[in-house]
Formats: C-alpha cells, sequence, structure tokens
C-alpha cells in the first residue's frame, strides 16, 4: 500500500465532512415547518371550501389548474375535447397514482366527481350537474347540464379536486403530500405522497396562525421554513434581520371601489369619471408596501389584462367636475344647488391593506373637492349588499380558474347576485354575453378587454391596486418562489430532499 | 353531607337548563343569517333553492321550541351536531380539546392558589414589607395589563430575541408557559385576599392569646389563621375560574396551541350555531363544577356549615 502524506488523508476527510455537511440539509428528513392563516377545516372534498384547501396544502389536484403564468393548463388531466353541445371527452395522463397506490383511471375519477356533484351546489355553479361516464381507463365522457364553452376553466374551478373513494367511503388524492392528520383550526401534519413522481420529499407541518402579525413572530423566532401572507407593516423589520428572507409576489387578486350608481352623486358618469381620474394609484402601492398599480379587472400576469396604465390626472377630474355642475366652494368642497359633494367610503378589517388605501383615497378625492367620510365594517358583504355605500374598497380575486366570465357575470352583469355597484348597462350585458358563446382563449380575451373597456367609460368600479403578497423563507426553502395566490401554497417542488448536484 | 351533594346537583342542573335555553336564544338570534354566509363563504348561487336547501338541512326552517328541544334532547344524549364549518361532530372537536383546555385553565388556578399562599403569608407577616408591596403591585398589574399582551413580549423577548422556547410549536415549554401566564393573572389577587384574612386574624382575642402563650407571630398566623384564610382563598377562586377561561382562551389563540377557544374563534364569525352552543354549555359547566367543588370543600373546612 502506497503510503498516503498525512496532511492529504486531513484534506481528504475534511472534504468529505463538508460535503456531507452541504448535502446533510438537503436530504434531512425533519419535517418542513409552514405557516399560513388559514387551514383546511375537514378532510370531505365538498365541504366547504375544502376543495380550495386540499389544493393549496399540495393534498389534491385538479384536472385543469391555472399555472404560474396565469395560464389554463392541464394536471391530471392530458386533455379535453367538445363532442357536442353538452357532451366532452376528457383525457386522463397516464401513469398517475393516487395516495395509496391505486392507479388513477377515469372510473375512479368520475365517481370522485359525481360524489361532488351530488353534495356541493358550488361545483355546479357554471355547468350545472355534471355526469361522468368512464369510457375506458384513462378516458372520461362528461355530460353538462348547462353549455360551457371551456370546460378546462370548468376544471380548474377549486370545488373541482379530483379524488377517488376508498371502501370505507373516504377520499383518497393524488397530490405530493397525502393527510397524516388534521387538527381544525390548528394544524395539519402532511405525509410525503410516495405514488407521486418517486421524488423524495420531508414531511411537512402546516400551522394556523390566528393573525398574520403572531405569525410574523413565529417565523423571527426560527419556528418556520415558510410563513406565507407575511403583513406588509413587518416587512421593514424583518428585511432588516440578514438571517431571514422575505418574497413579494403577484397576486390574482385585486383591489378595487365599486361606485354605487344608485347613489344621487355616482348616478352622474362625470363624477364617477372623475374620481376614477383623481386617485393616485402609485401612492396606493406605496402605502401598503407593495403590487402595482392595476390596469384593469384582473392581475398584470393574465393574458385579458389590458397593458396601457390607467390615467392619473387630479386637473381633468376637476374639469369633468366642473362640467357636472359641482362648483369649488371657499372651503375648498364642492357644491352643487347647495349641496356639498359628499361621499361614503367603506372597506372591511379584514384585507388590512384596504384599510391602508382608505385615507389614502380620502386625500386625493379631497384635493378635488369631494368630501369624503370613510368607514370600516365588518359585515362587508351585508352593506354592500344594502346599498348603504357610496365606495367600498373591495378586495377579489377575479380569475380564480384563469378565466375572466365569472367575475364579469358574478360583479357586474346587469343582473349579476354580487352588482354591489347596481350597475346596469345594455351594452356591456350583450359584450360579456359573448363568453357563452365562445370557448377559444383569445376571443374570450378580446371579449374581456372589450368589457374591461366599457367599464373604463361607465366607470361602475374604479381598479386600484394589483397587490403583491408576502412570505418569508428559511434557509432551508429559499428556493421557494410563490405564486398563484393562495391556490397553490404547498407545491411538488417544496419538499424535494433529491440532492441536486451541481 | 349526601344530602348538600345531591342539593347541589340538582340546582347545577338547573341553572345549566337556563343556561342552554338563554344560550340558544341568543345564538339563534345573533345578527347575520349563517346561510347567507355560509353561501358567501363558499360562493354557492344565492336563489331560493339554495337557500331553503341549507335551511332544510340546518333545520333553521323549524319553529324556535321545536329547534331548542331537538337540540336539548341531542345534546344531553351525546349528539352536540356537526360543525357546519368542518363538517365533523362537534363533540369529537370538544373531547380531543378539552384536556389542553381544561390542563391550562385548572393548571393556571391550581398554580396561581399554591403560589398565593406563600406569597399572601409573608405579606401579611410584615404588612408594608416588600412580599406585601410586591403582591399589591402583582395584583394591580395583571389589572391592567392583559394576559395577551403579556404573552407577546414573552413571545418576542424568549422567542424572538434570546429563542429559549420555540413559541408556536404547541410544545411542553409553551404550554408551561401559559399556565404561568393564567397563574400570574390570578396569584396576586388570591395573595391578596389571603393576606388581608389572615390580617382579620390578628384581631381576634385567640389569635392574641397565642402570642402570649409564647408563640411566634408566624407560628400563631399559620396555626389560627390559615385555615380561615385558605377559606376566604378557595372563596375568591370562585370568580376567579371565569378570569382563567378568558385568559386561557387569548393564550390559546396566542400562542397557536389546540384547545377549544381556538376553534370557538373561528366559529363565532362562521355561525357555526353547534360549536357556539357547545362552547357555552361548557363554559357554564366549568363554571358550576368549581363552584360545586369550592362549596363542598369548604363545608368540609368549616363544619358549622352542616349544622
Amino acid at each position: 500500500m502506497n503510503h498516503v502524506p498525512r496532511h492529504a488523508l486531513a484534506a481528504a476527510t475534511a472534504s468529505a465532512v463538508a460535503l456531507l455537511t452541504a448535502i446533510a440539509p438537503a436530504t434531512a428528513q425533519e419535517a418542513l415547518k409552514v405557516g399560513t392563516t388559514f387551514l383546511l377545516g375537514s378532510t370531505d372534498p365538498t365541504a366547504g371550501s375544502a376543495g380550495w384547501a386540499l389544493t393549496s396544502h399540495g393534498i389534491g389536484e385538479k384536472l385543469f389548474m391555472v399555472d404560474k403564468d396565469g395560464n389554463l393548463v392541464p394536471e391530471l388531466a392530458a386533455q379535453a375535447e367538445r363532442n357536442s353541445e353538452l357532451e366532452w371527452t376528457v383525457t386522463l395522463r397516464s401513469g398517475r397514482y393516487f395516495s395509496d397506490g391505486t392507479p388513477v383511471t377515469a372510473a375512479a375519477i368520475g365517481e370522485g366527481f359525481a360524489n361532488t356533484f351530488e353534495k356541493s351546489k358550488t361545483a355546479a355553479a357554471t355547468g350545472g350537474k355534471l355526469a361522468f361516464e368512464a369510457v375506458d381507463d384513462l378516458t372520461l365522457r362528461v355530460t353538462t347540464e348547462k353549455p360551457v364553452p371551456l370546460i378546462q376553466a370548468l376544471f380548474a374551478e377549486w370545488p373541482l379536486v379530483a379524488y377517488m373513494l376508498d371502501d370505507a367511503g373516504e377520499a383518497v388524492y393524488t397530490g405530493p403530500y397525502a393527510i397524516a392528520e388534521l387538527k381544525a383550526d390548528s394544524h395539519l401534519e402532511l405525509a410525503p405522497n410516495a405514488h407521486f413522481d418517486g421524488t423524495e420529499r420531508s414531511p411537512i407541518t402546516l400551522r394556523k396562525f390566528g393573525d398574520a402579525q403572531t405569525m410574523a413572530l413565529a417565523f423571527e423566532a426560527g419556528g418556520l421554513d415558510l410563513a406565507f401572507g407575511l403583513p406588509s407593516e413587518v416587512l421593514s423589520r424583518l428585511k432588516a434581520n440578514p438571517d431571514l428572507t422575505v418574497k413579494s409576489f403577484q397576486v390574482g387578486y385585486q383591489y378595487f371601489g365599486f361606485l354605487n350608481t344608485a347613489r344621487p352623486a355616482f348616478s352622474d358618469p362625470l363624477v364617477r369619471q372623475a374620481v376614477d381620474l383623481a386617485i393616485d394609484r402609485d401612492q396606493l402601492v406605496a402605502a401598503i408596501n407593495g403590487g402595482q398599480p392595476a390596469t384593469g379587472a384582473f392581475a398584470p400576469y393574465f393574458p385579458f389584462t389590458p397593458a396601457e396604465a390607467r390615467e392619473f390626472d387630479p386637473e381633468k377630474a376637476a374639469r369633468l367636475l366642473d362640467k357636472a355642475g359641482w362648483v369649488v366652494g371657499p372651503n375648498g368642497i364642492r357644491s352643487k344647488g347647495g349641496a356639498p359633494l359628499r361621499l361614503e367610503a367603506s372597506t372591511y378589517p379584514q384585507r388590512p391593506d384596504l384599510v391602508t388605501m382608505l385615507p389614502v383615497v380620502k386625500a386625493a378625492l379631497a384635493r378635488v373637492g369631494i368630501d369624503v367620510g370613510t368607514r370600516v365594517v365588518e359585515n362587508a358583504n351585508e352593506v354592500a349588499a344594502s346599498g348603504e355605500f357610496d365606495m367600498f374598497l373591495w378586495a377579489q380575486h377575479t380569475a380564480p380558474s384563469g378565466d375572466p366570465a365569472f367575475f364579469f357575470h358574478s360583479m357586474l352583469r346587469s343582473d349579476g347576485p354580487l352588482n354591489h355597484a347596481r350597475y346596469g348597462s345594455e351594452e356591456f350585458d350583450a359584450i360579456i354575453a359573448g363568453f357563452s358563446t365562445s370557448g377559444d382563449l383569445e376571443r374570450r380575451a378580446e371579449i374581456a378587454l372589450d368589457a374591461q373597456q366599457k367599464l373604463f367609460e361607465d366607470v361602475p368600479v374604479t381598479f386600484l391596486v394589483s397587490p403583491a403578497w408576502h412570505v418569508g423563507v428559511s434557509e432551508r426553502l429559499s428556493g421557494y418562489e410563490p405564486w398563484g395566490s393562495d391556490y397553490h401554497v404547498i407545491r411538488p417542488d417544496m419538499g424535494e430532499t433529491r440532492q441536486q448536484l451541481p | 353531607m349526601t344530602g348538600h351533594i345531591v342539593r347541589i346537583g340538582l340546582r347545577s342542573a338547573v341553572s345549566l337548563l337556563a343556561v342552554s335555553a338563554l344560550a340558544f336564544l341568543v345564538v339563534a338570534f345573533m345578527p347575520s343569517d349563517p346561510v347567507m354566509i355560509a353561501i358567501r363563504a363558499w360562493n354557492l348561487p344565492v336563489d331560493e333553492t339554495t337557500i331553503n336547501a341549507l335551511r332544510t338541512e340546518w333545520g333553521l326552517d323549524r319553529p324556535f321550541p321545536a329547534r331548542y328541544l331537538s337540540w336539548l334532547a341531542d345534546f344531553v344524549t351525546g349528539d352536540w351536531g356537526r360543525s357546519f364549518r368542518t363538517g365533523e361532530p362537534v363533540l369529537n372537536e370538544f373531547s380531543s380539546r378539552l384536556p389542553l383546555s381544561l390542563g391550562i385553565g385548572l393548571g393556571g388556578l391550581a398554580l396561581a392558589a399554591l403560589a398565593a399562599v406563600p406569597l399572601g403569608f409573608t405579606a401579611a407577616l410584615k404588612p408594608g414589607g416588600i412580599a406585601d408591596r410586591f403582591s399589591r403591585l402583582l395584583a394591580i398589574t395583571v389589572q391592567a395589563v392583559p394576559a395577551f399582551w403579556l404573552g407577546l413580549v414573552l413571545i418576542w423577548v424568549l422567542g424572538v430575541k434570546l429563542q429559549l422556547i420555540s413559541p408556536f410549536s404547541a410544545g411542553v415549554d409553551v404550554i408551561a408557559l401559559a399556565i404561568g401566564l393564567v397563574a400570574l393573572h390570578s396569584t396576586g389577587m388570591l395573595a391578596r385576599v389571603y393576606r388581608r384574612d389572615l390580617i382579620e386574624q390578628t384581631a381576634q382575642p385567640y389569635y392574641r392569646t397565642a402570642l402570649a402563650k409564647g408563640l411566634t407571630r408566624r407560628q400563631a398566623l399559620w396555626r389560627h389563621g390559615h385555615r380561615s384564610a385558605i377559606y376566604a382563598l378557595l372563596s375568591a377562586m370562585r370568580s376567579e375560574a371565569g378570569w382563567a377561561i378568558g385568559t386561557t382562551a387569548a393564550l390559546e389563540v396566542l400562542f397557536g396551541l389546540p384547545g377549544i377557544s381556538q376553534f370557538l374563534v373561528q366559529s363565532i364569525s362562521a355561525r357555526d350555531y353547534f360549536v357556539l352552543l357547545a362552547y357555552i354549555m361548557v363554559v357554564a359547566s366549568w363554571m358550576l363544577a368549581v363552584n360545586a367543588s369550592v362549596e363542598l370543600t369548604l363545608r368540609r373546612l368549616d363544619p358549622r356549615a352542616d349544622r
């Protein structure tokens, strides 16, 4: 045996130790600790918003999904083809398994969906009650009750998580993780699904926090690998700590203001247009410490989002108010026929950003002579439904299934169930009626852009901010890139322990 | 004694029945319709079919007395209903969470009583001394400083700055901290009650006699004042039991401990009727149980009560 110099042996040992040390964090099986302010309430996929939470927590998948770029793409399905007005054929991906090792088949998936449509009225909101028939192992024939031009979008809706029912009637899913233990409102233990794609993953403990401030403290205390949804007011403190990493990302939610067209002041489109022009969206973004000025009804990453920035021109706003007959008085407040131009602006505390934006809006409108009273209400839906407001700051995910139709139909159509602006326009209704006849994505994007153009003219809604949300990540999860709002918090890639060699 | 136990049991049962009726009334007439809350939360279509279906499913279409009697019969037979938020049986949720909540509440009260005796005794031994002033300061401070705030400060100091505890791990260290905070809230007040009663004993002839017989002040207080002061301390624990519930609830939320209060908070905004009713009944049962226990213990301590 050749003599090996002692220093060479020491160097080799040191190198081996260094290599092992470098690998250790990546291969450790210690559970990843994730903090959120929401948690799956029930393992029943048809209960409440469980379908959304199951997908968000990495337990379930859908046939189609909205990817990080906002595109509607296949997930568990490979494709969908329309056979007739009410019939579709969905082809599933091959080689996929449920978390108990059972192969994914059209029959099993169809049985799961049939159970969902039997119990969940939400699932039937778009296409009515759907019927499923397995043609072969991977082909599913789907019959809708109502015509659905784009069934991919329907199958990307949050209630339609895919699953099979086992012998005990319990749901079994296909996502990268499976439920090991659930304590409602407290924590969820996730075990890697060994049948997902063969990649080794760490288990995950998902802990729910009552408020985001407390979660930020837990993150600072080193108790979390991922803190999802940090409040903007703690960002500067967290970013000042070199041991912590905070990442911000664009979400699909939009912050906007309903302008109640049924109220006297806002019955005049000129006043609504003036309000839209008077608000400086850059200031709003600065106030909430993230995001970008809204250019329309949708987040910037959707293909049906207008490219041009909304105009900010207080002088033009003032001219419009002059034209509408509102004259500036000695106190700086406009009036007409002796009545001051006073608006009541409301919002709700469940989205703290909106409360932060409220005084900024008030100040902006004061500069053009509009007196604004502000109000924060706990029961936003009740107040909005009652119509007792002039302006209501609101947060809404406007395209959760990657398709623009739902937002327009539900919140702005003349007979829309959540038409809080009391907007009634036959022209607008005619534009969005086009969604019912075309399944072509480009055509639907055009319809969405036309609809937004009409909204810009009539201004029943002033689109304000496309917000960014914030997550804190530990060194172990430094590669985590958040996307998809809160629809994909836990994803296949985040718990991987397979070592990536340089 | 047996007769007394039966009397207390009957009285507690009647009280619980009255609480149940009142609770059902209050919860049933809370503002906001749970059906509309569910419809909005679940994005259900707002139409008559959906509204009527949910009302029928949850029994909200029946007259109030029928709903109450039906719920009461189910409740006493162990069917506490299902949470329409989680879909799980409420009894199961409470069974798994109650031990932790009770552990924190009872542990805190017991610890407070244990700490109050030496503190109150030392304070009574030397009125105006350090222990006396400390017990007064403690009693006043905890009334002014909410446990939630104090908990946040401790999380910041012990968890974030010193990293001595994992404040949201729900581990033993966090549970011990929660028990300590519940105890802290009651210790000052119980110590003051115990001290006050001890000092009152020093004006009694038998106390002066004991001193004249050569006992030290410490010995005389312990032998002739302690039993009476414990009586006062136990009486005061009845009111502290209510505070313990509130403090435990706040700390469960703050530390993310999976007790019943943490479950309740989400259920309030969802108007989860069966959970709200179960919580009120559990809290009422806790108060009645503490009252009954204290009353029986006081009777054991004071034989005159049975005459």
